[in-house]
């Protein structure tokens, strides 16, 4: 803690990580967010940012295979570590089958949340494959979504599971 | 043709295919790929090279006089390129319009503020980083002025005015009577009359607001990208306040993270409008933090104060109502928030057949935050009021509440229907609404239910409430505060290219209902290709057809106008082609199933794509008079819309779509914690064009109203310090708290408006928090008190048991 607190927040500090499998690095001030440091420097600009209190869950990336958030991040605290966004999950064109389900099911309005939705379903269902509805409600409570009123988001869950266990 | 389209298919029949496909089935969306993929250009994500970050100076203090500004160590800072005050906003801008007039500022505070979070000063600088260290060098003085907290104390002579030149604080006054209320209420059996407090609380989109400003400092123009909800309405309004020629002004609409009314904006785009300008050029980005959407965007809205009062017969028959209203919008007018207490005209008297009622209208200011639209623009706290005494009678004359609601409801036969306010409703068939509820939700095994958890000492109540969405609004419905203007147009511009694809150019852009799914729907089905045949593209405002975008459950029906109008004009030039190479009358050629066909020998035929591509590329086999382009706009508005009578009547909402919902919640008696335990939805909005996305934008209602009954409240202490200032304090439902509801629908189709569809967008936002608060008071009834300030919050209803256990002992 006490070594923490002497980073001087303004100076320049180098940081590697893995996203989405590609290596990126880059020098950046010691105070710089993580989300920052994907959409500024990485520019990958599918996490958005919600509220940036770590409520709406809207920036959630996985950081080795963990659902975090990373509007209350900072990059260093990422530093070597490997993270997925949601531009990890589509393969050659071909949506993910959480990102098909939410399609089907309409799972999405405006879609701003929803990158922070598909991030947080993939960390469930990657050690749930067969989740109770409860078991869903639990792992999307830290995502807020002011459009659907969630009812074809849990649709959506539902689909994508019984889809990836077949 | 008119305005209106008389040409416009009425109903699906009247569509040019001998099979709908695609309108009316639940399609899957055109927008949600680019969503899932996260490469969707939300305005954060766009960049233009040499752009500059903005980040703004807000005021602390809720009411103040600003005696210095100190702007010298914030420019000295390295990587900052401008600072603005309050000067340059003075010398550059105009006050910014309000409705009512006389009640705004400029886009930074000048002499004095009057809100926490009014904006104050702005700095331009390489990064968001750097813009707001600069902020901390900012050096202003305030000299605080007394703080005016309650409307109902704003209104006395004596308090500190907000606007001192104006020499009171009341925005708007006035008494609306229609019919003979005194008589009323003085033959009235029964007079029930109470009081009611609505918190206020707002739309919270997910994005908050952003912009990117361009100042040319050459030509005179300004190019803005950003979140605007209206576009050309936004750009014509920046154009005015920024004094540059209209047609100088570009705005260039984003796809945008959900609105609901919340996305503001004027202040910021003005502000780094202003940036560009002192910086030479360079483009300005302001991305609104939540903090800031929280304290100072365009969110809040419906601070109410409530008297209401039922004239009723001892057989149930409501024969008047009073509502009293004083409504405080805050610190100034300039955010459209006293739309919200004109449009209850709309639906002033709900679903029942009440001859008379009178309106008591104060707006108010304060030093809070300017109030501004929020889905339902108004009603919803009306029709908690409305469903409220409905309850009451139905309790004072121990009748059923659904019963006592039927035996009011305006009879099926009796639409179209004026209400005393004036609006027309256009269609509905309340009762077998209500039928199909009762029967889905099993009303009478819901109250054997609750019957038997009251034995246990259970509090558990049901609420079976029906109100009106007024659909597609007409500026004429805001006439009384002083909006001007009859009819809003909407348009589109449908081309069809050399391959027969078919192009359709818009005005608004994406915020999530699914209105670029829907034109792919119509003109997939109206020239027989498929909705991947139709691109949606929305050009900026100088080049797109006249258009307002969403707003006022009206986007649906009006696109859907506007996108046949335009199809239709498209057909007669493609009927004129054909006539004229199949050598036949232009009224011997029909449209259907994407051929253009000889009415007696329909195997003669061209198909679109053929007549599109002569077009094109045969001039030579055109008649003369036709020139080389299948394509045309068209512009739609509602049909006979005026401005307000001298009553203050005004017919301003073309379409009344219904709702019936039936709730049923557990109160905790320890903890004054709502449970929803059940929840059942009837709606009808007429034809229905996309069920899934419909019914989504009726479950997102739901979940709006949820948190306007239990949740949501900005809270101000007695100096209007906002207390909610993170999303950690202003509390957005979640998943936890979103009852997962049983939906039925009754289709009335509009007998005014194409396809015969009405306005759905606001959805159960009008109706669910009457739901709730009338299932909590149900829940409640057997101690004797009733919840009548919203939200319902634990502590409020926890406060209210412990009272009634008082008053027992």
């Amino acid at each position: 803690m006490i070594e923490q607190a002497r980073v001087d927040p303004y100076a320049k500090r180098r940081v590697s990580m893995l996203v989405n499998g590609q290596p990126y690095e880059g020098e950046i001030e010691a105070r710089t967010t993580l989300v920052d440091f994907l959409r500024i420097d990485c520019g990958l600009t599918g996490t958005h940012v919600g509220c940036e209190h770590g409520v709406c869950g809207a920036c959630t990336v996985l950081m080795d295979g963990q659902a975090v958030r990373s509007c209350i991040m900072l990059a260093l605290q990422a530093e070597g570590a490997s993270l997925t966004t949601v531009e990890g999950l589509a393969t050659e064109g071909e949506l993910h089958p959480i990102q098909q389900a939410f399609a089907d099911c309409h799972g999405l309005q405006c879609g701003f949340c929803t990158p922070g939705f598909l991030m947080s379903v993939s960390e469930l269902l990657s050690s749930h494959p067969d989740p109770s509805d409860d078991e869903i409600k639990d792992a999307l409570g830290g995502n807020v979504c002011r459009c659907t009123g969630y009812q074809q988001i849990m649709d959506a869950v539902r689909l994508a599971a019984e889809r990836m266990r077949t | 043709m008119s305005a209106f389209g008389d040409d416009i298919p009425r109903s699906l029949a009247e569509m040019p295919t001998s099979e709908i496909k695609y309108i009316g089935q639940p399609l899957q969306r055109s927008e949600d790929r680019m969503l899932l993929t996260g490469r969707t250009e939300f305005i954060d994500n766009a960049t233009l090279p040499g752009m500059l970050h903005c980040a703004i100076l807000r005021s602390p203090y809720a009411h103040a006089r600003i005696t210095r500004v100190d702007t010298s160590a914030a420019e000295a800072l390295p990587g900052v390129a401008a600072v603005l005050t309050g000067e340059d906003a003075q010398r550059w801008t105009r006050v910014l319009p309000t409705t009512p007039e006389g009640w705004g500022g400029y886009c930074l505070a000048t002499d004095k503020v009057r809100f926490v979070g009014e904006p104050v000063a702005a700095v331009a600088a390489a990064s968001r980083y750097v813009a707001e260290d600069a902020l901390e060098l900012i050096e202003i003085d305030y000299e605080p002025l007394p703080v005016v907290s309650d409307p109902r104390k704003a209104i006395e002579p004596d308090s500190p005015l907000i606007f001192e030149e104006n020499g009171h604080n009341i925005m708007y006054e006035r008494l609306f009577t229609w019919g003979d209320v005194d008589g009323a209420f003085a033959a009235a059996d029964i007079v029930l009359s109470e009081s009611f407090r609505w918190h206020r609380l707002g739309a919270n989109p997910l994005e908050t607001f952003g912009v990117i400003s361009q100042w040319d400092a050459v030509d005179n123009t300004l190019t803005c990208h950003g979140a605007f909800q209206a576009p050309s309405y936004m750009a014509r309004g920046r154009a005015a306040a920024l004094d540059i020629p209209s047609n100088k002004v570009r705005f260039i609409a984003h796809p945008h993270g959900g609105s609901f009314g919340g996305k503001g904006g004027g202040r910021g785009t003005d502000i780094t409008a202003l940036l560009s300008r002192k910086t030479g050029g360079r483009p300005v980005k302001w991305i609104e933090d939540r903090i800031e959407l929280l304290i100072g965007g365009g969110s809040q809205a419906w601070d109410r104060w409530y008297d209401a009062s039922l004239a009723l017969k001892n057989d149930g028959t409501v024969t008047g109502l009073r509502v009293k209203l004083i409504d405080d919008l805050g610190a100034n007018a300039e955010g459209f928030g006293a739309s919200g207490a004109a449009k209850p005209l709309a639906c002033f008297t709900g679903c029942y057949a009440i001859p008379v009622a009178e309106y008591d209208l104060k707006i108010v200011a304060t030093n809070k935050l300017p109030a501004g639209p929020y889905r339902g623009m108004g009603p919803p706290p009306h029709n908690f009021v409305v469903e409220h005494m409905m309850d009451m009678a139905a309790r004072r004359l121990d009748i059923d509440p659904a019963e006592l609601r039927r035996k009011n409801y305006i009879p099926a036969d009796k639409f179209p229907y004026t209400i005393p306010s004036g609006n027309e409703y256009d269609s509905g068939n309340y009762e077998a609404a209500l039928d199909k509820l009762l029967e889905m939700g099993g009303y009478k095994g819901m109250r054997a239910e609750q019957e038997a958890a009251r034995a246990e000492g259970r509090l558990v109540g049901i609420g079976v409430v029906s109100t009106i969405e007024p659909g597609v609004f007409d500026w004429g419905a805001y006439s009384i505060i002083g909006a001007r203007g009859t009819g809003v147009p909407e348009g589109a511009t449908v081309s069809i290219d050399v391959w027969g694809k078919i192009i359709c150019r818009v005005g608004f852009a994406m915020e999530g209902q699914g209105q670029y799914t829907l034109i792919t729907q119509l003109l997939a089905d109206y020239f027989g290709v498929t909705p991947t045949d139709v691109e949606v593209i929305q050009p900026d405002t100088l080049s797109a057809p006249p258009h307002f975008g969403p707003g006022g459950s009206r986007l649906g029906v009006a696109i859907t106008g506007a996108v046949l109008g335009a199809a239709g004009l498209v057909r007669d030039k493609l009927i004129r082609v054909a006539a004229h190479l199949l050598q036949q009358d232009v009224s011997n050629i029909e449209l259907m199933d994407g051929r253009l066909r000889v009415k007696e020998e329909p195997e003669k035929a061209l198909t679109v794509r053929q007549a599109a591509a002569t077009m094109m590329s045969r001039a030579d086999l055109l008649p003369k008079d036709l020139d080389m382009s299948p394509e045309a706009t068209f512009v739609w508005s509602a049909p006979d819309r005026k401005q307000a009578d001298e009553q203050g009547r005004v017919k301003g909402y073309l379409t009344a779509t219904n709702a019936a919902h039936l709730a049923m919640v557990e109160v905790d008696r320890e903890t004054g914690a709502v449970s929803i335990l059940r929840y059942f939805i009837v709606d009808d909005c007429g034809t229905r064009m996309n069920p899934a996305t419909l019914e989504g934008m009726i479950q997102g209602a739901v979940a709006q109203g949820v948190g306007a009954a239990l949740l949501e409240e900005y809270v101000y202490d007695e100096d209007c310090q906002p207390h909610t200032t993170t999303l950690m304090d202003y509390l957005l439902p979640t998943v936890h708290e979103v009852p997962m509801t049983e939906k039925a629908a009754l289709v009335t189709p509009s007998p005014f408006t194409p396809l015969g569809a009405k306005g759905a967008g606001e959805g159960a936002i009008n109706t669910t928090p009457a739901a709730i608060m009338c299932a909590i008071n149900d829940a409640l009834a057997p101690l004797g008190v009733s919840a009548r300030e919203v939200p319902a919050t634990p502590n409020r209803l926890w406060t209210l048991i412990q009272e009634a256990k008082a008053g027992k002992s």
